[in-house]
């Protein structure tokens, strides 16, 4: 905890240095990237837009830079704030570090939205909620119109708003998830649409479909919400990030030629001392040198100048920083200045209007590293068990810290058809020694807020919260039933699996004010999937007993019993008698001039 | 065959029927108990069927169809139900003037009139009233809805004598639906005479001032088509090149109005300011025929759509044109957010453009507009404020804000184009007379309009006889039908505003009951799909249930003819 604080993130200082020194202008824009390398030839980018309107004229539908769309869709779905956020990928906290933006700015994978609704009951907001998803849906191009109640939650304690709200207003914080969604440029070209210079102009320039959805991670997101000065008055403030963690090597392919071919035998450097190191074994050495590249070969294309909406006051005319040592070699276009920060890692660059910027990096052997924190918790998530009826679901939490505990809410909305047996809720947990044990679950679990599924109505919800000892790893378990579904419940592609959206994990941290996210990945649930032809053969099946059965009956019951021989004479005079009857006759006479020809 | 034959050879057979079949034995005949219980059972089962599984199958299979009122539907469309007729109400002030020569007066203007008047619709009648009164609270209170049983005042005419004239003039007011006629002493009709000269230019004038509308009323009325005789060619077409750009009528209008320029500035304007100097007070004239909000928006970076044809530089304009067949394709609404505002209602779009200075100023090349209008969508203006040169080598660029007095023209022009959009017809000068007009215009339109959606629903109802007509849909008939009589019943009395109170509700009604979502969404079952459900049941146990009921039948008959024979 302290080395976290000690290095003190850039994100959460750049937070709280433009949150204080110019959030309060009636209307203004800003824009930031970071830039940082990241182990294992990786870049992370993350982009930051920000402008606020004042609430006057927000209410007055006078927009700005607040976008147009958006902010009557609030108005009509009497949404105070709202968050909206894009994901795709995996976040490598093992080699990556901690999350950008302490993982406030991403969701789980797939789509996730929460909002503060204004409405007098529960009813009316989760009407309001519905509106507002549509209308997203449309705005966004995503599926944002099937988040309907079965996947709509209320969390408890899970969410606090960021925003300044009146006492007034009756907020109601609903929460939505679509783990299957698979977001794409679909969804990038309308964001870019919300942003003041559309990706013409400034670092928005750099977003390239291709790239963005390319990349290892990256997450989008949209925030909303009003933000009142001590002397009352209020703007709202939209802000826009975009974070991704991109392959170097990978985005260095260039577009004509994407296909990765493998190194030439004379350019891999391999391992001499391994015994097994011939012209045709080699062990690869890792690369002790950090890889060179350059915007333009990254993103595709070079950064256009700055947006000139920004307004250039301290902080916000340096909208580029890259985050590597000091003793770095960094090339920049002639135009624009480049400013060393006191961290020895951090340096700004102030851009020339309407001039292209490009910065590159030549490979150079990496002596000192940007030191990257360790995440405050490791959590992972997995369903166990096998069989298509029950299964089982795994937590583990990893404490990494030798000397506090940690606290958190965890946070997790399952889909109806996964009924959880919370009875079966069992803990172990695996201290310092590395010795396996047992503890009631009450011991790990200090409170529990748990609302059952209704079929086909609502999920469960399931809010902990947990505390994890110094320096141990604490597994929880619980048991789960599958349900069958209706014939017409299920997709078309039935048999991949049903999404089971990710849990989130609130770590109550209050040295820093600064809510720490952490999201788990998305699960595939597989449920028994029945033979779609099951209804016609359903039909058929009943239809034939019911025919048998009746038919054996009706039968009995109007048909007359006569002996063997009555019934031979009787069968003469009905109808099928004679026609066999006139059937031999006419075969006798076929006959008779068959032997008359003879 | 032959070997059972053989096996039963027997000399009792009885059987003559054939040579095979002799040697049989016959059962001996059923018993008359054996019989009644295989005809109860028969009759058990066919009552079973008839009784219990048809009624069931009848009621789950069956679609609810309210009954509609389809007879008195189609006469609306149809016209049969009513004729829509505007009498106007004129009021006559003549405050110098004897009571009786007023009388006369009014008489031989109203015969004048009606001698003139060839669209037996609209017609105008002549009132006497004590000027001093209606013409304080005209300007304001006419466009209110009226007190319930009195008809509206469309125009106040004053008669003012004024010396030293020789033949009288007119002058309207341009605020208030008052028309003041100066006439000299001497042209006071006599009552002997049957037409006077100042009785002919009141005729003349009224009729001038509601020549257009009565055109338009005639061209709604006859169905687009052919409007009246008299008719000016020229008007004519100005008449349906309005209505045909008009939006459709709607309870309520979104204006949004986008600034949108290629480059990075101007990214301010005075638009508050704007919208309360210009839009504001108009809307307000507009409120009783609509509802508005306006919102707005500045969207920079707004390239033309690359299929767009470019502005050219033309040298004898000194000034980069559009040409006028490429305007269509001005407005980029593929990358520009120019999508509708949520809510009910229409969204009218009114662009301003500021060109990138590189290519200032942006005119039509034709007619070297700066305006024009996207019917039934909005309109667009071209504003090329003047540039500045900050630097001393820098090209030049656009002011950054745009202050009132800039946006002054284009907002004068988007009001216009409002009124235009809305279908206010282009005379008479004054306001009130023109909203006055789009009153009556929209009634009228509104109410064949939702007359005729009445006949749609009328028809599509017979044609689609597996569409399922909820009780919702009977009531808002219902509605409809006796809010379009209201209308009706308004027009003919004189009641415009009442008239189009009714009209308004009679179109939403018609709407909501024919844009139903329970009718649009009709079950399909193909035949395919039908069988194949149906089948496997109802064939196995339908036949033994016919054979039988035919078997039984057949027994029945022969038994009476049998009977019939023996007695």
């Amino acid at each position: 905890m302290t080395v976290l604080s000690l290095f003190s993130l850039p994100f959460v200082a750049l937070i709280l240095s433009l949150w204080s020194s110019s959030a309060f202008a009636s209307s203004d824009y800003h824009e930031h990237l970071l830039l940082q390398p990241l182990p294992q030839s990786s870049l992370l980018a993350s982009f930051n837009f920000r402008s606020n309107t004042s609430q006057q004229s927000f209410d007055q539908q006078h927009f700005r830079y607040l976008p147009r769309a958006l902010g009557q869709i609030l108005q009509h779905a009497h949404t105070k704030e709202l968050h909206l956020r894009f994901t795709t990928g995996r976040w490598d906290a093992e080699s990556w570090g901690t999350r950008p933006w302490n993982g406030s700015k991403e969701g789980g994978t797939g789509v996730e939205l929460w909002a503060w609704i204004d409405a007098p009951d529960d009813e009316e907001a989760f009407a309001k909620w519905i509106t507002l998803t549509q209308s997203l849906s449309g705005l966004f191009c995503a599926s944002l119109n099937f988040v309907d109640s079965t996947r709509t939650t209320r969390p408890v304690v899970s969410f606090e708003p960021a925003g300044d709200h009146s006492a007034a207003d009756q907020l109601h914080l609903l929460h939505g998830t679509l783990p299957g969604e698979v977001v794409c440029t679909e969804n990038l070209t309308p964001f870019l649409k919300l942003l003041p210079c559309k990706g013409k102009a400034g670092i928005s320039s750099l977003f390239d479909g291709h790239k963005l959805f390319d990349a290892a991670w990256q997450s989008m997101s949209v925030d909303i919400q009003p933000v009142c000065s001590a002397d009352g008055e209020c703007v709202v403030q939209i802000e826009q990030t975009v974070d991704m963690v991109l392959d170097i090597d990978r985005s260095k392919r260039s577009r004509s030629n994407p296909i990765p071919r493998p190194v030439p035998n004379e350019q891999l450097v391999c391992d001499t001392s391994k015994p097994y190191n011939s012209d045709d074994t080699c062990y690869p050495v890792e690369k002790t040198s950090e890889k060179a590249w350059s915007l333009a070969e990254i993103f595709g294309r070079s950064l256009n100048g700055v947006c000139p909406l920004t307004d250039f006051d301290g902080s916000s005319d340096q909208s580029v920083c890259l985050r590597v040592p000091h003793e770095r070699g960094v090339f920049i276009s002639e135009e624009a200045n480049e400013i060393k920060k006191d961290d020895g890692f951090t340096r700004c660059f102030k851009l020339a209007p309407s001039v292209p910027f490009d910065l590159s990096i030549p490979q150079q052997p990496a002596n000192t590293e940007v030191p990257l924190d360790e995440p405050v918790l490791h959590a992972e998530r997995t369903i166990v068990g096998h069989g298509q009826e029950r299964g089982g679901m795994r937590i583990i939490f990893g404490n990494p810290s030798n000397t506090s505990a940690v606290d958190f809410i965890y946070f997790e909305s399952l889909p109806w058809f996964l009924r959880p047996y919370i009875h079966t809720l069992h803990a172990t947990i695996t201290g310092h020694d590395g010795v396996l044990r047992e503890v009631p679950a009450s011991e790990i679990v200090k409170e529990t807020y748990y609302r059952p599924a209704i079929d086909r109505e609502r999920g469960t919800q399931l809010e902990l919260a947990l505390s994890v000892p110094a320096a141990s790893t604490v597994t929880l378990t619980y048991d789960f039933e599958k349900a069958i579904l209706r014939y017409t419940e299920y997709p078309p592609d039935a048999n991949r699996g049903f999404n089971v959206a990710p849990a989130v994990i609130r770590i109550l941290d209050t040295a820093h004010n600064v809510p720490i996210y952490i999201r788990s990945t998305s699960l595939l649930l597989q449920l028994p999937t029945p033979d779609f032809s099951m209804p016609y053969n359903v039909i058929i099946l009943t239809s034939t007993v019911i025919a048998l059965a009746f038919g054996t009956i009706f039968n009995i019951l109007v048909r007359r019993v006569v002996s063997l021989d009555e019934a031979a004479a009787l069968g003469a005079q009905t109808l099928k008698g004679r026609i066999l009857g006139k059937l031999v006759a006419i075969r006798d006479r076929l006959r008779g001039k068959d032997t008359k020809m003879d | 065959m032959t070997t059972k034959t053989g096996d039963q050879e027997s000399p009792q057979a009885s059987s003559s029927q054939g040579d095979q079949l002799s040697v049989k034995r016959a059962p001996p005949p059923e018993t008359p108990a054996a019989l009644q219980t295989r005809f109860r059972v028969i009759a058990a089962f066919w009552a079973v069927i008839i009784f219990l599984g048809f009624p069931i199958w009848w009621k789950t299979t069956s679609i609810y169809r309210a009954s509609l009122p389809i007879e008195e539907m189609v006469d609306w469309a149809d016209g049969k139900a009513c004729r829509p007729v505007f009498p106007l109400d004129i009021h006559l002030a003549t405050p110098s003037m004897q009571s009786f020569e007023a009388q006369h007066l009014l008489r031989t203007t109203q015969h004048t009139l009606d001698d003139l008047n060839e669209f037996a619709a609209h017609h105008l009648r002549l009132k006497l009233t004590n000027g001093t009164t209606t013409a304080v609270h005209n300007g304001e209170d006419n466009l209110e809805y009226p007190a319930k049983e009195t008809a509206d005042t469309a125009l106040t005419v004053r008669l003012l004598p004024q010396d030293g004239l020789a033949s009288p003039w007119s002058e309207l007011h341009a605020a208030a639906t008052q028309l003041d006629i100066f006439y000299p002493p001497s042209q006071v009709p006599v009552p002997s005479s049957s037409n006077s000269p100042l009785s002919t230019f009141i005729a003349a004038e009224l009729q001038q001032l509601y020549g257009e509308e009565k055109a338009t009323i005639a061209h709604i009325l006859s169905g687009n088509t052919a409007g009246l005789d008299s008719t000016s060619p020229q008007l004519a077409e100005d008449i349906d090149r309005r209505l045909r750009r008009s939006m459709k009528y709607a309870e309520t209008y979104h204006l949004s109005f986008s600034l949108f320029t290629p480059g990075s500035e101007p990214s301010s304007w005075d638009i508050e300011a704007a919208v309360k100097e210009y839009v504001s007070p108009l809307l307000q004239a507009l409120s009783p025929i609509s509802n508005f909000t306006v919102d707005t928006q500045v969207q920079l970076y707004a390239n033309f759509a690359p299929t767009a044809p470019k502005p050219e530089y033309d040298e004898s304009e000194a000034a980069w044109t559009l040409k006028k067949e490429g305007l269509s394709a001005f407005v980029n609404a593929a990358e520009w957010p120019l999508n509708p505002s949520i809510g009910n209602g229409p969204t009218i779009n009114f662009i301003l453009y500021v060109p990138d200075p590189s290519q200032s100023p942006l005119i039509v090349k034709e007619n070297r507009a700066s305006s024009w209008i996207v019917p039934q969508w909005g309109g667009v203006f071209l504003l090329n404020p003047p540039l500045s040169n900050t630097g001393e080598q820098s090209a030049p660029s656009n002011p950054s804000h745009l202050s009132l007095d800039s946006l002054g023209p284009a907002f004068m022009t988007f009001s216009h184009q409002l009124l235009t959009l809305l279908g206010t017809p282009s005379t008479p000068a004054s306001l009130p007379l023109r909203l006055q007009t789009s009153i009556r215009i929209r009634a009228a339109s509104l109410l064949l309009s939702a007359s005729s959606t009445m006949g749609s629903l009328a028809r599509l109802t017979k044609s689609l006889p597996s569409i399922p007509i909820p009780a919702t849909v009977a009531t808002s008939v219902s509605t409809t039908l006796s809010h379009l009589s209201a209308s009706c019943v308004h027009l003919r009395e004189g009641r415009f505003g009442a008239a189009l109170a009714s009209a308004r509700v009679a179109e939403t009604e018609a709407e909501r009951s024919f844009f139903e979502k329970s009718m649009v969404g009709q079950v399909y079952f193909p035949d395919e799909h039908k069988v194949a459900v149906y089948l496997p049941l109802l064939g196995p146990i339908g036949v033994p249930l016919v054979v039988g009921l035919l078997k039984e039948l057949k027994r029945i008959a022969a038994r009476r003819k049998a009977n019939g024979a023996a007695s």
